[in-house]
């Protein structure tokens, strides 16, 4: 198989804006699930709603593209009864910590063997741009028209915190460490959940001085803070400036796994 | 039919119908009074090479059967009402997507945490109509244990065969009480139909039911909850479309009463006709035995679709007295198909009816003048 | 190899113009068939992938690629080389 051959064809071009980083993402997923040599009969995904969870649809194999922030929840039947299947979710932002926000923390505590990717374009782009819980403090947004006053979540350590046994953060610029990000948590067994940001440039780049998809790949080129740098400059005391952001692979281990199938 | 002989509960026999019927993949969360259904499959579904998974709440619950089915095991999950409410959202997912897969509900008073321990009938309307938009379902109600045990067995037998979700409504009353029950063995499965090759994903078949593209078997279909098409792919602003799949899907039941008659008819010729169904139904057979000729009693095993042509069956009725623990659901239905004079006996609280109770609303037949009376009895 | 835009999928975003390290993809200036100013390609014969894919027998950079949120970008065949007639002028 090509990779060309992952798509679903005859639904291409996507709906997604012009610009929008969720078909990179889907890019990089298809390409590392490629690079594995997957049977695309034993691959499924498995999406919420919202702009991210239409990836799904795009892919050739089957597809499951649930309600709001159940993806998981649905993800976690498919993998139960078929545990040679390989289950990769996707899903955004406020489907994933928001409405999905429980369901999120039990598939990591389970440890499931599934592979979340959570494109975070730090709003609701499906309805038209209202703030998140991943919007950025002070960003603007339809229901924050005068800046979000909320802490955003840090859905990475979340994760590791709920238990999940690999932990990545990218953006849609760093497509190689992306690929090989998905890659790696394809083949960990037990939940892997890579954190995508990816932009948005007509629901928050807009509204927020980043109107072309361009400014906001030039954003995460400058703003992304690799991991082994933020940790050293941790030691030394200096903190993140605002608006950074650490990239890198946040955990990798080996805990008992649920749904693997037993050799 | 040969079997073990049993004295179980309700719950328990639920269980090992659901068990004979095949089904491998149950998803749950505890709640009163249903638990022991989750209980019994915990420890059997592994023995059986099943997957037992408690999940995190009921929306997960009803999610995660959804997903089991898809991957091609016999899915089930239980609860009771407030339980029952989380679940709206995935059976109307369940509706669109037209998933095979049963749920228990062991009814308890309402609304909201309402009575816990104590037995009702008042998610019969819930059960139609609970989730938002039009779609139709199919909905069992056990009165005996027995019952729970072969309802159970038919429940996944017709969801698979409508590729609907197929609802149990059992109340407290038949969940917790333990009776005589055979285990029947071998029972029939009716297996659902494998999506052909060459058939697109939702393409209807003469009646109106599309072959299952089980996840893994080499279909590679897009499943949604979106409005879609015949090859299942979202397809939202098609007003025509839409109408289609709503009725296809809606007719798929509907236009199958017939087949999907389950009741019991006694006396076609009475003046004065119970209509029950579920725990109900146990207190008007004890008024039949006791008079045997004076009163006529069509007893619903199928609720969901009504069964409105039986209703017809009693032509010299002069009334119909409906008995149930709720404020008069199923009589609302009954009123849709009839001219008969209607007498509502409802019963809030957990209490059964009482022989003397039914009785009192079979005077109250007599006298009553309206189209709609209720008794309070 | 040849790189070539698929008009009918790209949306015109020019994230390809920001990656290309040799910078080939530049941005347009003339709508398209479906109304979306999709970049021009500046010498393409200078991608690494278009000269170097046949001889290491793997993809190279591809950044532009993996960048396209619109999967519009792909490298195609070139018909060999035909030897034709030319007439020179002198």
């Amino acid at each position: 198989m090509t990779l060309e051959d992952w798509y679903r064809q005859d639904r291409l071009p996507h709906i997604y804006c012009a610009g929008c980083g969720n078909g990179t993402v889907l890019n990089a997923t298809l390409r590392a699930v490629e690079a594995l040599g997957y049977d695309i009969n034993e691959t499924t995904f498995v999406s919420g709603i919202g702009c991210s969870s239409r990836a799904g649809g795009y892919t050739a194999a089957d597809s499951l593209h649930t309600t709001h922030g159940r993806a998981l929840a649905f993800a976690t039947g498919v993998k139960l009864v078929k545990p040679k299947q390989h289950v990769i979710v996707f899903t955004g932002d406020g489907d994933c910590s928001a409405i999905g926000g429980n369901h999120f923390i039990h598939a990591c505590r389970r440890n499931i063997d599934l592979t979340v990717i959570c494109m975070n374009n730090n709003i609701y782009g499906m309805t038209g741009g209202q703030g998140s819980p991943c919007t950025p403090k002070g960003s603007i947004t339809t229901t924050t028209p005068y800046g979000m006053q909320e802490q955003p979540f840090d859905l990475c350590r979340l994760a590791e915190a709920a238990g999940a046994n690999y932990v990545a953060r990218w953006t849609s610029f760093h497509v190689k460490e992306l690929t090989e990000a998905i890659r790696v948590g394809l083949e960990t067994p037990g939940l892997s959940f890579i954190e995508v940001l990816a932009q948005c440039p007509t629901a928050y780049g807009n509204k927020n001085k980043l109107r072309q998809p361009t400014q906001m790949i030039e954003m995460f080129k400058k703003n992304a803070v690799k991991k082994a740098k933020a940790d050293r400059n941790a030691a030394e005391g200096i903190p993140l400036e605002p608006g950074q952001f650490v990239v890198g692979e946040f955990v990798r281990r080996a805990n008992p796994p649920l749904g693997v199938v037993k050799e | 039919m040969t079997g073990k002989t049993e004295f179980y509960n309700g719950n328990t026999a639920c269980a090992e119908g659901a068990l004979a019927a095949g089904c491998r993949f149950f998803a749950g969360y505890p709640i009163t009074p249903s638990t022991e259904i989750a209980e019994r499959m915990a420890s059997r579904l592994p023995k059986v090479g099943g997957t037992f998974v408690q999940m995190e709440d009921e929306l997960a619950s009803m999610a995660a059967i959804v997903g089991g089915s898809w991957a091609g095991a016999r899915s089930m999950t239980a609860t009771s009402g407030p339980g029952f409410s989380l679940m709206m959202e995935n059976i109307g997912y369940a509706a669109i997507t037209e998933t095979p897969c049963v749920v228990v509900n062991v009814q308890r008073g309402g609304p909201s945490t309402g009575q816990p321990t104590m037995a009702a009938q008042g998610d019969m309307m819930q059960v139609r109509y609970g989730s938002h938009g039009d779609y139709s379902i199919i909905a069992l109600s056990p009165s005996s244990v027995q019952e729970m045990f072969d309802l159970t067995v038919k429940a996944f037998n017709l969801a698979d065969r409508f590729r609907t979700p197929v609802f149990l409504m059992a109340d407290e009353t038949i969940g917790h009480m333990r009776e005589k029950i055979l285990l029947r063995e071998n029972v029939e499965i009716i297996p659902r139909r494998e999506l052909k090759e060459g058939e697109l994903p939702c393409e209807p078949d003469e009646n109106g039911i599309p072959g299952f593209g089980t996840f893994g078997n080499g279909h590679n279909i897009h499943i949604t909850g979106l409005t879609h098409n015949e090859k299942g792919y979202p397809a939202t602003d098609s007003a025509e479309l839409h109408e289609a799949m709503v009725r296809r899907q809606v007719d798929k039941i509907e236009k199958h009463r017939l087949e999907l008659t389950d009741v019991d008819i006694v006396n076609p010729e009475a003046e004065i006709v119970f209509i029950s169904y579920g725990a109900p139904t146990r207190t008007v057979r004890q008024l039949l035995a006791d008079e045997p000729d004076t009163y006529g009693h069509l007893n619903l095993r199928i609720v969901w679709p009504f069964p409105d042509h039986c209703l017809d069956e009693f032509k010299n009725a002069k009334a119909f007295i409906v008995p149930e623990m709720n404020l008069g659901q199923i009589a609302k239905e009954v009123r849709q198909y009839t001219n008969v004079k209607i007498i509502t006996a409802p019963k809030l609280g957990g209490a059964l009816h009482t022989v003397e109770e039914l009785k009192k609303a079979a005077a109250a037949a007599e006298t009553a003048t309206r189209p709609v009376t209720e008794v309070r009895l | 190899m040849k790189l070539v835009i698929n008009e009918h999928r790209c949306k015109g975003c020019n994230l390809c113009t920001m990656v290309c390290p040799y910078r080939i993809f530049q941005e347009g200036s003339k709508p398209g068939a479906r109304g979306y100013v999709i970049p021009v390609l500046d010498r393409p014969e200078r991608c690494t992938n278009c000269r170097l894919q046949k001889v290491y027998g793997r993809q190279l950079c591809g950044m532009c690629q993996m960048i396209c949120p619109d999967q519009a970008i792909s490298w195609v065949e070139e018909k060999p080389f035909e030897p034709k007639n030319v007439e020179i002028e002198y």
